[in-house]
């Protein structure tokens, strides 16, 4: 068990201010808080080797789960453990083991060729020059970024800037990396990288990482075990393939016609979610998409047939929109 | 140790880029120091003494001011600040080192980068002007002033960090250390000699932190301390400079239990 969360709760205290001037002049004087639930009361085991995917949408407690996981925030209640060690107390011996990456930070100097920025990790890490040149000379060239390493960083594309950012991040070769949003304002092509780097470097170390993103891409490519969260709690923690089971509760099937068909007498088989006389689409429970497939094939003159599983970004869309609407 | 060398060296490659700011940087800074020395020049009789002071002796005290000012207030703690208020501060949370050392070692990067220019100019200027000052001829009291101006670096790195750390609390950083410094600049002894005040208000002042940071070092440099004073303002000087070492690294750590790593 690398990391071991029991009851953890952040609470931050928010001061509002009622809009316009009159506002700001009365927020001088007398100020209202209330504490925004950014995390209320998880718990949560992760092990060696692991790759879990934290999603949720803005706002949910993600990130600020993944800050009181390395020691930015001081926990308002609750035990956390990662390695053995209480991340807010920053021991070196434990940030000497694991790494942050956030997609909106930059650690790199921004006046300075990344390899400047490199050197200074290698200081602080206390990286011997042999393994330095190594890790550097490896992780540049998987990201391909030998050529603008002695580029000012100021001068670097998001995507270039990216990855210098990745390979600074793990010049210690982290046993932990923590991912939020690494791909954020990346295109398609550089997000693919950049998931293919995870997950080999995720391989290759048998390193612990957990991302946070808002793309169901990045998280259905890399994570096995997700654990999703909304509104500071846990709602689903486990594998992503469960989560279909568990929450999709219909299949759609799409059926071609060989000649035009009535709407009336399909409806008679399930919901009927679009229709016209050649093609129509079919919702029906899980468990039944078998008998109603026989049954179209039987009764209507079928040329094509497609039973389909919703896809996981419409389900946790409706896993959402029903928290949602039950609190 | 060497991880405070590659900041250091980081700091230079950094206001090595940009060069022309910097040398605008310097130009401001010659400029000032003959715009205050014509104008003491200017107001000081030939012969004749001011506030006590002979003419050479003021005129240095004023061009020592100015260096010394540069010196020991050139400082990089207002990032600290910023970094606390856009939560850029995580980045180095994140990692094994200290915050306040990093920053430290950035000071003294800067400020040696700008004293060796500092020192270059000033051999300039005074084989052009030749101007009348005071060199003190007691190698030990140079070395005395020295020290002292080394003390006073490490007071201000502290009080600056002090000024900082107010992000912590409230995103306005900016207006306290304005205030603060435009009255340091008074008290610390930078626009006249402290001792041409009244007399009780003299002994008030000895008790407090801001004339060690410019009127203290200058006073050994001119020879105007005995050996007791000497030993009393060392003294003094140390104690706040211990004192402020503990409240520094006191709020640090109440600081960082209320921060919340904002902008991500």
């Amino acid at each position: 068990m690398v990391i071991q969360i029991n009851h953890l709760t952040k609470f931050y205290q928010v001061h509002q201010k009622e809009p316009g001037f009159a506002g700001s002049m009365k927020s001088l004087f007398h100020r209202t808080y209330y504490d925004a639930k950014a995390v209320n009361d998880i718990s949560f085991e992760i092990d060696e080797g692991e790759l879990v995917g934290f999603i949720g949408p803005n706002g949910a407690g993600k990130t600020t789960t993944l800050k009181c996981l390395t020691g930015l925030l001081y926990p308002t209640s609750g035990q956390v453990s990662v390695l053995g060690y209480t991340p807010f107390q920053r021991k070196h011996e434990y940030l000497k083991q694991i790494s942050l990456v956030m997609g909106q930070k930059n650690q790199l100097w921004w006046d300075l060729p990344a390899i400047d920025s490199f050197l200074l990790n290698k200081e602080i890490y206390e990286i011997p020059a042999d393994q330095y040149n190594k890790t550097v000379a490896e992780l540049s060239e998987l990201l391909d970024v030998e050529d603008i390493l002695q580029v000012q960083v100021r001068k670097l594309s998001l995507g270039q800037r990216m990855k210098c950012e990745l390979i600074a991040a793990l010049i210690h070769t982290p046993k932990i990396l923590f991912l939020d949003e690494p791909t954020i304002g990346l295109d398609v092509v550089m997000q693919q990288k950049l998931r293919d780097f995870v997950k080999a470097y995720n391989e290759n170390f048998n390193a612990t990482v957990i991302l946070t993103s808002h793309y169901m891409k990045d998280v259905e490519e890399l994570c096995r075990r997700v654990i999703i969260i909304d509104h500071g709690k846990i709602l689903y923690d486990g594998k992503l393939a469960n989560i279909v089971k568990k929450y999709a509760k219909n299949k759609s099937i799409t059926v071609i016609f060989e000649k035009p068909v009535t709407r009336e007498k399909l409806k008679q088989l399930g919901e009927v979610a679009s229709f016209d006389p050649l093609k129509a689409v079919v919702i029906v429970p899980r468990d039944k998409s078998n008998y109603v497939a026989s049954k179209l094939l039987e009764q209507f003159p079928v040329e094509d047939l497609n039973i389909e599983e919703p896809n996981i970004e419409e389900i946790i869309r409706d896993v959402f929109a029903n928290q949602a609407s039950s609190v | 140790m060497k991880l405070y060398l590659q900041v250091a060296k980081n700091t230079w490659d950094e206001m090595m880029s940009y060069r022309f700011n910097f040398a605008m940087w310097r130009l401001r800074n010659v400029l000032q120091l003959l715009t205050v020395y014509y104008l003491w020049l200017a107001v000081t009789p030939q012969n004749g003494h001011i506030f006590g002071y002979s003419r050479s002796l003021i005129l240095t005290y004023v061009l020592g001011a100015s260096l010394i000012g540069s010196i020991v207030f050139s400082t990089r703690t207002q990032e600290m600040g910023d970094n606390i208020n856009n939560g850029e501060l995580s980045q180095f949370l994140i990692r094994p080192f200290g915050y306040l050392g990093y920053w430290f070692a950035r000071d003294i990067g800067d400020k040696l980068f700008n004293v060796s220019f500092a020192l270059a100019e000033l051999t300039i200027i005074y084989f052009i002007l030749r101007p009348s000052i005071f060199l003190q001829p007691n190698i030990f009291a140079v070395l005395l002033t020295i020290g002292a101006i080394c003390i006073a670096v490490v007071m201000n790195f502290f009080l600056g960090s002090l000024l900082g750390m107010i992000a912590f609390w409230s995103p306005e950083v900016w207006a306290p250390r304005f205030i603060f410094f435009t009255l340091v600049s008074f008290f610390a002894g930078g626009l006249f000699p402290l001792d041409i005040l009244p007399v009780p208000m003299q002994r008030v002042f000895a008790f407090l932190p801001f004339g060690y940071l410019q009127y203290f070092p200058l006073q050994i440099y001119l020879g105007k301390l005995s050996s007791n004073g000497l030993i009393q303002g060392f003294c003094i000087a140390l104690v706040w400079c211990l004192l402020l070492y503990f409240l520094v690294t006191w709020v640090w750590r109440k600081g960082l239990r209320v921060y919340s790593s904002e902008g991500n």
